[in-house]
């Protein structure tokens, strides 16, 4: 099961992403395609998608002969994903007042979580799976770790995070909480 | 990588006294006929050991630390020579302290909030645009003053605008503004903290400083906000 990071400023420059191959064992969730595909998917952009995935090399053919979509651990379909769910994200962090967002946004496989910083920086975390506890408290050390990296008057909102040290600790917060 | 490497100015402090000692030193005679301007790696690890990581650094450890007045308003007054200096007219220096504050208001939001709420299981982000204010008055003045602002007030002709009154704002105590730059107010360094914690929050807004004297309190400042269109909108759909 893999789980995929972004940190995201204000203005949605990626400063920072992570991919992390969990080794725990995972209840896996086997639920039809249909049903895990958000309605507009199968309308709007499904031409795109397709075309998107056919590109990649990861499609995968089902039993049924159809195609599953941004089934791939491909990047770039991973980095769509992440990217659709900022629209959810927004419309849901007007309303909600906590800043943990437990599964915003799902596709197909993908459940998008995601934390909001009081600084209005986004943590999107793409996962398999639940583990909401988990994941609260992951999101929660990569906020202080954050917090750390934001102090420094070296960096500013648009900075990229390439600290060897923060990199790390994510990593290793990861391979305790996912 | 560069968080890895100790403050550049330090290492090299520590690097050449840690050298100078090498060569006085008579046990260390390996150095003495080699070349001397090589590091060796222990004189490199050597300060990184000493200095922690930031990432090493509990944020808490300075909660209830105070900063020395006098080093702060000597500091502060070198900041606004600084700016005089580099800038054309009254205006122009009242950007300069607000875009220096913006940096600081950007860090007290997020190091506040965590301190906060850091160690609760649901933390929480303000949604209310009123409750975003009184945030401000009291929670950002104590963290960055100690003590809350005195008054915050709703102007009467424009409803996007409101008023922080600080009596006797604590960066201006030991600052006599010339009678020819009657307009200038350094809290705009304030001003600036606020701007950065309510963009922060989504509620972006222009925000400026006023000298506003009455008898009692002769460096009375108000931090005037002025909130832009979209915040009110989005207020007027959250109350329905």
């Amino acid at each position: 099961m893999s789980h995929h990071l972004f940190l995201l400023s204000p203005s949605d420059t990626p400063l920072y992403s992570l991919t992390h191959q969990s080794t725990k064992p995972v209840p896996t969730v086997t639920s039809p395609l249909a049903s895990n595909l958000p309605t507009w998917s199968t309308s709007a952009f499904a031409g795109t998608l397709t075309a998107l995935s056919g590109a990649s090399s990861a499609t995968q053919t089902t039993s049924g002969g159809a195609v599953r979509v941004g089934g791939g651990q491909d990047r770039h379909v991973i980095q769509m994903i992440a990217n659709a769910g900022l629209d959810v994200i927004e419309d849901v962090m007007r309303k909600e007042n906590t800043m943990y967002l437990k599964s915003v946004d799902k596709f197909n496989e993908w459940t998008v979580s995601a934390f909001i910083t009081p600084g209005n920086m986004k943590f999107v975390l793409l996962h398999e799976g639940k583990n909401d506890e988990g994941i609260r408290a992951f999101l929660m050390e990569v906020w202080e770790l954050y917090v750390k990296t934001m102090v420094n008057p070296f960096h500013t909102a648009h900075t990229a995070i390439r600290s060897g040290v923060f990199d790390s600790r994510v990593r290793g917060s990861a391979r305790k909480y996912l | 990588m560069a968080y890895a490497q100790p403050h550049p100015r330090l290492s090299v402090v520590s690097n050449s006294s840690h050298s100078s000692i090498d060569h006085l030193s008579p046990t260390t005679s390996s150095t003495r006929f080699s070349l001397p301007a090589v590091p060796t790696p222990q004189a490199v690890a050597k300060p990184a050991a000493n200095r922690p990581n930031i990432y090493d650094r509990p944020l808490n450890k300075t909660r209830n630390a105070e900063v020395s007045a006098s080093a702060f308003a000597f500091l502060f007054s070198e900041i606004v020579q600084y700016t005089q200096k580099r800038v054309s007219g009254i205006n122009d220096l009242e950007r300069q302290l607000n875009t220096l504050g913006y940096r600081i208001g950007t860090r007290v939001l997020e190091l506040m909030v965590w301190r906060s709420e850091g160690s609760s299981k649901t933390p929480k982000r303000e949604l209310k645009l009123l409750s975003v204010l009184m945030l401000i008055h009291t929670q950002v003045w104590k963290a960055v003053f100690g003590k809350a602002a005195d008054a915050i007030e709703q102007s009467v002709e424009n409803a996007d605008e409101y008023m922080i009154i600080d009596n006797d704002p604590a960066i201006e105590r030991h600052i006599s503004v010339p009678k020819d730059m009657s307009q200038l107010s350094c809290s705009s360094f304030t001003a600036g903290i606020v701007e950065a914690v309510l963009d922060g929050l989504t509620f972006p807004a222009r925000v400026t400083a006023h000298n506003t004297p009455i008898t009692q309190f002769p460096n009375r400042t108000t931090i005037l906000i002025k909130l832009e269109k979209s915040v009110l909108e989005r207020e007027e759909l959250l109350k329905k």
